[in-house]
């Protein structure tokens, strides 16, 4: 693809990844073909901030986890109370990441 | 999910179930002050939708089924979970396989359709204001 276009996509779309990986998915993009840009440039990406305050105010039910389509540790965080707590705050710090990487997975099986 | 990600996890979950249900069964045995751990309680007052599961799985235990029901229904799903996947991650490890994770990948994207979700999620809320109604 022109690097033009790949540059303005990493521009818009820096925020959503990790730092380290955004240079892999740069190579990656020029070295792709030009028909797949309709299915990248139209790819749904989740908010770390968003997730980040689903998890400040509801993390408790697991909401967080469902919303980045983590269902499974989503319904364990609501039955057990949050972890007891535990879980909810050790949550608050790694909601981001964890957001970050399923976008990374997200892309990924475009990329490849 | 990666397999042995996926089976640390549920052990170490259930391994902390089993020593908090002891710890509150002990408790329970000796003098009855309520466990009161529950963060969002604390804060608001508001009891939250799982409320009451600890003291529904230990009335399991002691074979008061309905009394396990009115406590929190969520304590059957919690019990059987709790008796259930030790054995099944025993089973997969023994037998090499990944019985489990294949279960749970399908459970997630079942779960995930609108339908299936939906009245799901009706049911926690109305399980939810009934343990606000119970004042647990």
């Amino acid at each position: 693809m022109e690097s033009q276009k790949v540059d303005m996509f990493i521009m818009t779309n820096a925020k959503y990844f990790e730092s380290y990986q955004i240079n892999a998915i740069r190579e990656r993009l020029i070295a792709i073909d030009d028909s797949r840009w309709a299915m990248i440039s139209t790819i749904q990406l989740k908010d770390p901030t968003t997730s980040l305050i689903v998890s400040v105010l509801a993390g408790h039910f697991g909401i967080d986890r469902f919303i980045i389509g983590d269902t499974g540790l989503g319904i364990a965080k609501l039955l057990t109370c949050g972890g007891l707590g535990i879980w909810t705050i050790i949550d608050w710090f790694l909601i981001m990441g964890v957001t970050r990487e399923k976008n990374m997975q997200a892309i990924q099986q475009l990329l490849y | 999910m990666v397999r042995n990600k996926l089976y640390v996890l549920v052990s170490t979950a259930c391994a902390a179930g089993y020593i908090w249900l002891f710890l509150n069964y002990q408790r329970s045995v000796s003098d009855s002050i309520e466990p009161g751990v529950c963060l969002f309680k604390r804060l608001t007052g508001i009891p939250c939708p799982s409320c009451g599961s600890t003291r529904s799985v230990l009335s399991l235990l002691k074979g008061d089924f309905i009394g396990a029901l009115i406590s929190n229904p969520f304590g059957l799903i919690i019990l059987s979970i709790l008796i259930l996947a030790p054995l099944w991650i025993l089973y997969d490890i023994v037998l090499q396989k990944d019985s489990l994770l294949q279960v749970y990948n399908r459970t997630e994207i079942f779960l995930r359709r609108k339908w299936i979700a939906l009245p799901l999620i009706l049911l926690v809320i109305l399980n939810w204001i009934w343990n606000m109604y119970k004042g647990l």
